[in-house]
This record gives C-alpha cells, structure tokens and sequence, in this order.
C-alpha cells in the first residue's frame, strides 16, 4: 500500500517551476515565526531522522525549499508524508527552526488545496466526525484464541461525546479554511 | 489524591490491556481515577490535516477536566500527551489563538482557563506516586529480570515545551523497572522512533521502524520490551510479526506494559492485567516472573 504520488522528487519538480512568495507566505503562517530563516543547513536534523534512511526525507531541503518558494512543488512530491513525527529535528536543531512544524504546515495546506492525502488519513477525520474518536471498540482475541470485547473484559462502557460535539468540531474545521485562505 | 484520566481512542477501542492495567494499579498506589465525561479525539491525527481543528479537539478536553473540577488530568497515551501538552503550551502562550478557542468550545458549555496539570502514566508514577508508595506497593519483586524501556518519541520531545523527562537520556522508566526489582539494560537504540505514525502513508517503512529496533534489542538477550504507549504496543507486540519479516530475523521478543509488570509485582492477578491479550509470547516471561517472586 504505497502512495500513489508521480515518482518526480521535489528538486526534479523545481526545474520547471518559479518561486511562489505568496504560498510561502501562507505556509510561514501556520508555523507563527519565520524560523525557517535562521537555518544555516548544519544538515544535523537530516543526520538524525529516521525517515532519512528509510524513506529519504531531508528536513533540511524542506526548510530550504520553503525559504526559497517551492512550496507546490514540495506538496505535490508527496515527500511531506514521509515523516513520522519523532520530534528529533525538533529537539536537536541549535537554531530552533522545526522542521517538523514546516511538515506538518506544508500538510495542512495540501489538504487545503486538495493536492492528494494519504486515504487513511481522511479517515480518521471521517471516524472523528463520527463517534468523536478515530475509531469504535474493536473485538479482539487472548491469545488461546479466545474472542473478547471491552465487556467481556470488564471494563466500563466505551461512550461517544454528544451530538452537540459534532457540530463544534465541524465549526472548528471551517473556521481554520476560511482564516488561512487569503494568503 | 483524585485525577481525571483520559483514555484517548486507541486504548479504549484496540489497547485494552493498558487501560485494564492503570485501572488496576493507581487505586492500590493511593490514586482514584474518574473519568472525562463526554471526551473526544485529543487532536494528534488531525495534526496533519488541520493544526487549528486538532488545538480545538485538545483544549476541548482540557476544558473538559476544568469543568469537572480537577487540577490534574493523566492522558496515558503518548501521542495524547504530547497533543494536549503542545496545545496548552500554545494556548498559554496566545492570548488570541485561546480566545479563538474559546468561542468555539462555549457552543458546549466549555472553557480553557490552562488551570489543568497534565501528567503521563511514566512522570506521574515516578513523580507524583513517588519511589516510597511504588515500593511498598511491590510484594513480588521481579528480581533477575533483565529489561529493555522504550519511552515513545511523544513523552519525549520537544523540550521546548516541556517534557516528560530528560530527551537525550531519559531515566525515570528506567528507575521504575528498578523500583520493581528488575534491572534496565541501557542500549543504543533506546530512543529509536516505533513507526507507528507512518502507518497512515508507508505501512512496510513503519514495519522497518519496528523491526529494526524490535532485532537489535533481542540480540541483547533482553527478558522483554517494556512500554507505555499504545501506538508503540501497536507496533511491537500487535504487529511483531510482520515488522520481522522486515528484517528476515525470527523475532520472539515479550512486549509489555510497564502497569502490566507493576502490576504482577503488586500481585494482581495477570489476566485483570489483561497479559492474555498481549500478542507477543510473554509466557515465558510470566514464567520467569512466577519463578523469581
């Protein structure tokens, strides 16, 4: 179940295209301070992702191509969906800069613009919208094989918040569209 | 003393052995959980998709455990922790973004204020429950086991906005193993990241992820893997299997919970404990666990 992105990386993708200082803009937004400027590509949050040596990901061009306005050309490469989010980069660069932040603006704004999104993804979304958690109580098995649920297990019953959550959280969704759309 | 606790949704919907075990220890260690009334998704998988709506979903909870009353909130899952910590961090920080949040939550009668404390099962046993309580809890101490610990990215980082413990070199699971009797074996892969996160997008490079750490703490001749985060549960004892067939090692690692082994030291009986859903083969640890007590 790979991602079904074009197999251009982000850097192919730059030939062809131009800076966009306004999608920059819109992707600094998200991230409050313009700490992508402080980086001076030590390459160190690179050396320590895991992401790195399996799937090829460097936070430290993610950060230089944010800076310098490749931003379609970074969400449509599919790369930002290679992170998983271990917080290192984050913890070790000495200039505070986050690359993991500029990930996850850079995902928030291919959701935005529709550009494709892992399918799991928009599930959970889906399954919040519908019981208020990413799923439902699952039967499972002990390991004799034994069929067992919650119940069976004695623990409490699992309860969904009220329908009044639904409209909230929908609210709180549009809410975020409509304030960030103006770039 | 009394705290709210908060389950999440991967507990409470697949990872029942962790929530049968907190619900067991803390009454015994002098803690009364009661749960959020009305709690949702603390906001980590929409991170991705909507940083806004995912800060609404944490402060939603939040707001949850202040309505109910309590100073202190225990989110047990790593990745609901580190969602909730983040967002009250960033809420306390913006006066704005909170007023923001505000007007959204009001539509249930809610409120964030930032008055809540909230605490990881690993802090708050080591912390708040404290070395003297857990030990005299301890009646079967588990001596001569041998254990691996593995924290969880999400306890972890980023410092910045405050942590669990120490990111480069964390100690306190370590020194609750050893409240247990048991020793910590330090290992260079101890702050290697489970996978569990690209399970959304590159499912055999989060196997990798699994199996990669999953190899190099076997060949240390460890007893067992000892965790206390759901996702990483997920990961290593759920999906053991298939993160070995990412390495072509045979992998046969026991994978527990550190409420679980708190437990059996306390002398809980192992299925309140939920060990027969572990998927992992953690019998012949409970046999070495019988045989050392």
């Amino acid at each position: 179940m790979s991602l079904s992105y074009n197999s251009m990386t982000a850097t192919d993708l730059m030939t062809s295209k131009k800076p966009d200082s306004a999608l920059r803009l819109r992707v600094l937004s998200k991230i409050g301070e313009q700490k992508p400027y402080n980086c001076y590509q030590c390459i160190r949050c690179t050396s320590g992702c895991p992401s790195m040596k399996m799937l090829e990901l460097k936070p430290h061009q993610i950060v230089a191509l944010t800076r310098a306005g490749f931003i379609d050309e970074l969400i449509n490469s599919g790369i930002v969906w290679t992170c998983a989010t271990c917080l290192k980069c984050k913890e070790r660069c000495p200039q505070a800069v986050a690359p993991v932040d500029l990930i996850i603006a850079l995902r928030n704004l291919a959701v935005e613009k529709e550009v494709k999104v892992p399918e799991s993804f928009l599930q959970s979304l889906s399954m919040i919208l519908e019981c208020g958690h990413i799923s439902r109580p699952q039967p499972t098995i002990t390991r004799k094989l034994e069929k067992i649920d919650r119940e069976k297990l004695g623990l409490p019953k699992f309860r969904e918040p009220d329908e009044r959550f639904k409209a909230a959280f929908m609210k709180a969704l549009e809410k975020t569209s409509s304030k960030e759309s103006a770039p | 003393m009394k705290v709210a606790v908060y389950w999440g949704c991967v507990i409470p919907t697949v990872q029942y052995a962790y929530e049968m075990s907190v619900r067991e220890v803390m009454p015994r260690l002098g803690v009364e959980l009661v749960d959020l009334e009305n709690a949702s998704c603390c906001g980590s998988p929409v991170q991705s998709i909507n940083m806004h709506a995912a800060v609404y979903l944490a402060a939603r909870n939040i707001a949850i455990a202040e309505k109910m009353g309590f100073t202190d909130l225990l989110a047990v899952c790593n990745g609901c922790h580190l969602s909730l910590f983040e967002a009250s961090h960033f809420l306390d920080q913006d006066k704005k973004l909170q007023e923001e949040i505000n007007i959204l939550l009001k539509d249930e009668e809610l409120h964030y204020s930032g008055s809540i404390k909230i605490w990881h099962t690993i802090d708050f046993l080591h912390d708040v429950v404290g070395e003297a309580t857990v030990k005299k809890a301890v009646t079967h101490p588990l001596n001569g086991l041998k254990l691996v610990v593995h924290y969880g990215c999400h306890i972890l980082r980023p410092s910045s906005v405050g942590t669990v413990d120490n990111p480069e070199n964390p100690q306190k699971l370590d020194r609750l193993i050893e409240w247990l009797g048991a020793k910590s074996i330090p290992y260079s892969e101890k702050l290697d990241c489970c996978g569990a996160m690209l399970m959304l997008s590159h499912p055999d490079a989060a196997f990798t992820f699994a199996g990669l750490k999953l190899k190099a703490v076997q060949d240390l001749g460890a007893d067992a893997l000892v965790d206390s985060c759901p996702s990483c549960q997920n990961m290593f004892d759920l999906r053991q299997k298939s993160a070995a067939a990412t390495t072509g090692a045979k992998l046969n690692l026991p994978i527990v919970y550190y409420t679980q082994l708190l437990g059996l030291a306390m002398g809980i009986p192992q299925e309140k404990l939920g060990l027969n859903l572990n998927r992992s083969p953690v019998d012949e640890l409970l046999q070495k666990v019988v045989a050392h007590s």
